[in-house]
């Protein structure tokens, strides 16, 4: 029984990091239509963003988060504004679009060789590892607090996105674009204030990262692709299922320690993905859902 | 310009031309061009850039001292590095450019076992004589290849020089028997490894060991508290890990917050870096026992690594880490080869290389490329293993030695 709750509990706190990860890329896609490529190279930036602040400010990472959700949001902006607004909308412009992102990755990890090298970085305070007890069990303050913003950032999320009227314009977008138009939706500002959002929660995804491992510049390919699981097993733009399909892929992932090699478990994933994909292609809770 | 004149200028055209070859060539006689590729950007960019500090003063200690000498004439070394981005596409294909398009006389390995890997296979193809300090996994020399020599012995070793320190102790009567241990592997050439090496020990200490946890893990993994976990329920006494620093990092944080202590604790060559210590705390890291190709601590013993040392530490103003003494080590090799050839034949450089036994500052104070493991050099490990004050003295092999280690762990109880 202690080592069913120890599952569960690494689980369910894992969970957390995976659906912040997964929060901003299911959002931008679900809104825009638009995968972000750049997903990785953002979680990478917030991460230096917050070490730097850490290192040269001694600013705790917890209380940089406003700061680095800025920044990113404002670097997603400017994204948005000088580059993926210029692209063709619907599938005309999805191939242009992966590929521009793409090399915006590519940009922002050697612009961040150039500046911080190689070398692997961390951001380390005084309760780096401390831990709690809870259910019998040492959990780490770390984890916790990663979990408590994740179910944090869903409940914002969730109210922002339908108790607020520029949520419930960014929905309206995502149904049908073109009738928000008519009725008097500026569109154009909705699309770029999302791609901002969608920016910032990468940029807190990294930065919540960054206080739990060591990162360098290549950080944040292996998040994209467990992101993109995550998005498309809760249905695309389904930020409620974001959440559960990150819940769920955290669970099978542990608990498949039981019955395989723990290297194979990373891989399980992309078998449910898979499975997903063939069996209910428009995610475990449908999609177009947003909120 | 009349017919006559104009075959009168280009033939004194070419024979300008003739004369400026002829120039350039005898120039290049004068010295023996060494080509060699790092990843100086890229995932490895750290590493390489200490590869080629290492390099770099191999050639300028040895253009310092007049060059190498090649039968009865002196010529110097150049150096032709090119940056292989850490990629195994773009480390082939810079090897192949450095053979066929610049004609470099030898090759110096890069870093990384999978970029050696790459290149291996090209040298081979273009008979390239090829020194490498940079790859480690025993497949790259197991495949036969006769051009292709390695300073860095393999993971397999360094687990073993690990599991006789512990076995010391074990007899000491400091460790239980039989010990159970928990073997933690990256998935990758080097885990494989490492655990072939500590699992080829337990075999052979006739009920000495247990492992009875054997598991490995991805790269980079975000999260190893179920892994963990498992390791807690089997109650061992001996936790033997193999990871890189990012894994270690997050690996011995998770470790320390479960609240976990076991009697010996070790990340295979992972252990007494600096950044770690800053990244978990130094009260973390104490007592951690790892084992490394080699350590600035084996000038206290050995007058060539001490030499290295000083002059290194005179040119940048630090210490070197085992890195830059592989490159100077690896460059050292093969001017001593091509001296003891007295000529740039390749075949003939080779059967020197073959043959080498070099008082070199590596552990056991002499290089070897023995044929039975594929011109692998099988030096020893140093074990070192972290006290609390911070240092990391070697403690094992007994010749190297430089501090007494502990064990079980002191901490373990408190």
């Amino acid at each position: 029984m202690q080592r069913f709750t120890e599952l569960v509990v690494a689980a369910v706190l894992l969970a957390g990091l995976y659906a912040t990860m997964a929060y901003g890329l299911g959002l931008i896609y679900g809104v825009l239509r638009v995968v972000n490529l750049n997903h990785g190279g953002i979680i990478m930036a917030g991460a230096y963003v917050g070490w730097l602040l850490h290192e040269k400010f001694g600013i705790d990472p917890y209380l940089s988060i406003p700061a680095v959700v800025a920044v990113s949001f404002v670097l997603g902006i400017a994204i948005y504004r000088g580059l993926v607004r210029h692209l063709p909308r619907g599938p005309a412009g999805a191939v242009q679009s992966l590929l521009l992102l793409f090399g915006v990755w590519l940009v922002l990890r050697n612009a961040a060789y150039l500046l911080f090298t190689g070398n692997d970085q961390t951001i380390r305070t005084e309760y780096s590892t401390r831990s709690v007890a809870a259910f019998g069990l040492a959990l780490s303050v770390n984890r916790v607090a990663v979990f408590g913003i994740a179910v944090l950032t869903l409940v914002v999320l969730h109210l922002f996105l339908t108790r607020t009227f520029t949520g419930k314009a960014i929905r309206a977008v995502a149904q049908n674009a073109d009738s928000c138009t008519l009725v008097g939706v500026d569109v154009e500002r909705i699309y770029s204030l999302t791609f901002g959002i969608g920016t910032a929660l990468a940029g807190l995804a990294g930065l919540l990262g960054a206080s739990l491992f060591s990162f360098n510049p290549s950080y944040g390919s292996g998040d994209l692709l467990k992101s993109f699981v995550i998005v498309v097993l809760g249905g695309l733009g389904s930020v409620m299922g974001t959440a559960a399909a990150a819940l769920i892929l955290a669970l099978v992932e542990v608990f498949a320690i039981l019955a395989l090699p723990s290297y194979l478990t990373g891989a399980v994933g992309f078998v449910l993905l898979v499975l997903v994909l063939v069996l209910r292609p428009g995610g475990l809770f449908g999609h177009r859902v947003l909120g | 310009m009349t017919p006559t004149t104009r075959i009168l200028t280009a033939a004194a055209l070419s024979l300008g031309a003739a004369t400026l070859r002829i120039g350039a060539a005898q120039a290049a006689q004068n010295t023996i061009k060494i080509g060699a590729t790092l990843p100086l950007t890229g995932a490895e960019a750290r590493i390489g850039g200490f590869y080629k500090e290492g390099y770099e003063y191999a050639f300028e200690q040895q253009n310092k001292e007049g060059g190498v000498k090649v039968g009865d004439k002196t010529m110097k070394v150049e150096l032709q590095l090119l940056d292989d981005t850490s990629t195994q596409s773009t480390a082939q294909s810079l090897a192949d450019r450095l053979i066929n398009s610049d004609k470099v006389n030898f090759l110096l390995g890069t870093y990384a076992t999978n970029l050696v890997e790459a290149q291996s296979a090209i040298v081979e193809q273009n008979q390239m004589l090829y020194v490498n300090g940079g790859g480690a996994a025993s497949a790259i020399y197991k495949r036969g290849y006769k051009w292709v020599f390695g300073l860095l012995a393999p993971v397999e070793l360094l687990a073993d020089s690990m599991m006789k320190w512990i076995d010391e102790q074990q007899k000491a009567g400091k460790l239980p028997k039989p010990a159970k241990i928990a073997l933690l592997w990256e998935n990758t050439s080097h885990g494989k490894d490492f655990r072939k090496g500590v699992s080829e020990f337990a075999k052979k200490s006739g009920g000495g060991y247990e492992v009875v946890v054997d598991e490995s893990f991805e790269l980079n993994g975000k999260d190893f508290s179920a892994l963990l976990g498992k390791v807690k329920a089997a109650n061992v006494d001996l936790f033997l890990s193999d990871s890189h620093l990012p894994d270690y990092i997050t690996m011995q944080r998770q470790y320390v917050t479960s609240g976990m202590c076991h009697k010996i604790l070790s990340y295979g060559a992972r252990g007494s870096e600096k950044q770690a210590a800053e990244a978990l705390g130094r009260k973390n890291v104490e007592y951690i026992l790892s084992a490394v190709w080699w350590s600035p601590l084996l000038g206290q013993k050995n007058e060539i690594a001490k030499e290295f040392v000083a002059g290194f530490k005179a040119k940048h103003g630090r210490e070197p880490e085992w890195y830059q003494a592989m490159g100077f080590e690896t460059a050292r090799a093969l001017f001593t080869a091509i001296e003891q050839a007295g000529t740039l034949d390749k075949a003939k450089v080779r059967e020197k290389l073959v043959v080498m036994k070099l008082p070199s500052l590596l552990p056991g104070g002499e290089l070897t490329f023995p044929a039975e493991f594929g011109q692998q050099s099988h030096a020893p490990f140093v074990v070192q293993q972290n006290q609390p004050d911070g240092s990391a003295p070697i403690i094992a092999p007994a010749d190297a030695a430089t501090g007494k280690g502990v064990a079980p762990n002191p901490n373990c109880g408190k």
